[in-house]
């Protein structure tokens, strides 16, 4: 067991190593992704700033609440980027028969999807989160703990596991498709619909479904408003930060028990 | 006991029936009727430590899907491929440690890095001690030099120079069995010269079973012993490759031409063509040697100039494809 957690630490340690250098072999890239990747979140930031300037609040929720709701879900948006963008690549691996190399070398194959590329460019998305969450620690006046840093952790994980379990779920049906889908841009706009705001500003009908069937509401809404004190509607929990987390590992399993299954059906591709 | 076992190994895949155009579109919607493709049709055969062999058949023949469901990509549809007595689906994560696998149409190498990142990067998810890790790299460049180019990025290397990269990286953790998918393809004189040294040389060194597929005949004249053929999914033959041009071509032709016009019969060949001053006859090798022949007929009349003709590897290999 410790023999295999040091197996895969260096060889993670070596993938991002790799990482690092590939990132620095292209550094136009990196410099348009942070003009581009900031400025998308800090203009969506700045429309809520507009609706709450002609409206006063959003189901409840005021200026300050909502630069805290929106600052963390573009974190937790970012690590799922860093982490788990080849979710949305999963047609392409499929099509292409990328999988061949993993199934070749003596390691875990969806630790290697994941994993071999650690996708640095991720980072700008990191940095307007950052700013719009600091922004509205500030609004909010919000009082740090040892607690609360803690509760927060365990949110971004939870929340992490939980975006990267869908990328990985939507992603797993390439192999029953066989198609090569682009999955990212209609996972990014479910999730930006449905992280940054508060989702009782939705029916309770779509509430129930982002609640128990897509558990999007415990990537930000139920925790954040359990830590900033907001109501959050009739399906919310008690506990809802160490929720998220428990939610987070058990979709994250759920999501790697499909995958292997899907894998099963795995084709590679011609020669 | 055999390296690797092949056990009525089946692979069937299913494709939707596709309708002609629109109607056919439709149609498709509402039936979905599947079809089953048999990709590989019962196979079985054994390969024994220190074998090479080459696995040829025509293009769609089931051997890359033969190749992969070997080397654990694949799972077969029933059946089962034993390497070193474990089962490649089952125990995937052991039976790959022992083994190296190069496709030569895809690499394996991080395109953007110098060559020497992706042999690092191995060195770790193998878990190669340090020692035997240079080790195995010296022998390396012994082989196929590869020092000179192991600070070049992989996307500067030529399809000959990154062909070499990618058999080193396949080879750095010292499996005893090495598959290769058309490991020549594409490449010059001196890049297949290369390739095929470095085959024969680990196999020697380090008693490396290799099985490559090729369509490359060249390949298999200067490795292989022993040749294995499919076609349609079916084991055709299987067996040194000096037996099968036995078999299939028992006898040579010699051509015989004459001062004149005149020409003589031989009750051990068969003159199957005469015109003007030239004569053919075929013979079978156990009946007769060439040179006897042509001592036999010289007796009986004087001879100009002889030829010998033999089939050659490609017609063998035609014949064996168009066997039922």
């Amino acid at each position: 067991m410790f023999k295999t957690i040091k197996h895969y630490g260096r060889v993670t340690l070596e993938n991002l190593k790799m990482s690092i250098l590939t990132t620095l072999e292209y550094p136009a890239n990196m410099i348009g992704w942070l003009l581009s990747n900031p400025i998308q979140f800090l203009i969506g930031f700045a429309t809520i700033q507009f609706v709450v300037a002609e409206f006063g609040t959003i189901a409840g929720w005021g200026y300050g609440q909502l630069a805290f709701l929106y600052g963390l879900s573009v974190i937790s948006h970012a690590l799922s980027m860093i982490f788990f963008v080849q979710g949305w690549f999963m047609g392409f691996y499929v099509i292409e028969g990328e999988f061949d190399r993993y199934l070749l070398r003596p390691m875990n194959v969806l630790y290697q999807f994941f994993f071999t590329g650690f996708n640095l460019i991720g980072i700008t998305d990191l940095i307007p989160g950052i700013c719009v969450f600091v922004y509205g620690c500030i609004q909010i006046e919000f009082e740090w703990s040892v607690y609360r840093v803690l509760a927060i952790l365990a949110l971004l994980i939870g929340a992490t596991l939980i975006r990267g379990a869908i990328y990985l779920i939507i992603g797993t049906t390439s192999f029953f498709t066989k198609s090569v889908n682009d999955f990212g841009a209609y996972t990014q706009e479910l999730f930006d619909k449905t992280t940054m705001y508060p989702l009782t500003m939705y029916p309770e009908g779509v509430q129930l479904v982002l609640t128990y069937l897509i558990p999007i509401g415990w990537v930000s809404f139920y925790p954040i408003s359990e830590l900033v004190g907001v109501a959050n509607g009739r399906f919310a929990w008690q506990g809802a930060i160490w929720v998220t987390l428990g939610v987070g590992v058990l979709t994250f399993l759920v999501a790697a028990l499909f995958f292997r299954w899907g894998l099963t059906k795995y084709e590679s591709a011609g020669n | 006991m055999a390296v690797i076992q092949v056990e009525h190994l089946v692979k069937d895949y299913k494709i939707a029936k596709k309708g002609k155009g629109l109607k056919g579109a439709v149609k498709n919607l509402i039936t979905n009727e599947k079809q089953v493709i048999h990709a590989v049709r019962d196979l079985n055969f054994e390969i024994e430590k220190g074998e090479i062999v080459a696995f040829i058949g025509p293009n769609g023949a089931g051997k890359s899907t033969t190749v992969k469901m070997m080397s654990g990509i694949l799972t077969p549809t029933s059946g089962q491929v034993l390497i070193n007595g474990k089962n490649s689906q089952k125990n995937r994560k052991e039976v790959v440690q022992d083994l190296g696998v190069v496709f030569g149409q895809r690499s394996q190498l991080n395109w953007d890095l110098r060559l020497g990142e992706s042999f690092e990067l191995l060195r770790h998810i193998y878990q190669i001690d340090k020692k035997q890790y240079e080790e195995n790299l010296e022998i390396m460049n012994d082989i196929l030099g590869i020092n000179e180019i192991i600070n070049t990025p992989v996307r500067q290397l030529s399809l000959g120079q990154r062909m070499r990269g990618d058999l080193v990286a396949a080879m750095l953790h010292s499996p005893s069995v090495l598959f290769l998918d058309e490991p020549t393809i594409g490449l010059d004189v001196d890049g297949k010269y290369a390739i095929r040294k470095f085959i024969k040389e680990i196999n020697q060194v380090k008693g490396t079973t290799v099985i490559l597929t090729t369509h490359d005949l060249g390949d298999i004249q200067e490795l292989c012993e022993r040749l294995i053929i499919i076609n349609h999914g079916v084991l055709i033959e299987d067996g040194p490759l000096n037996e099968l041009i036995d078999r299939i071509a028992p006898y040579k032709n010699l051509i015989v031409e004459f001062y004149d016009e005149t020409c003589v019969k031989h009750p051990k060949a068969e003159l199957f063509f005469h015109e003007e001053n030239i004569g053919k006859y075929r013979f079978m090798k156990k009946d007769i040697t060439a040179a006897q022949l042509i001592q036999e007929i010289s007796e009986q009349i004087a001879i100009k100039d002889v030829t010998i003709e033999e089939a050659t590897i490609d017609d063998i290999i035609r014949i064996a494809y168009h066997k039922e």
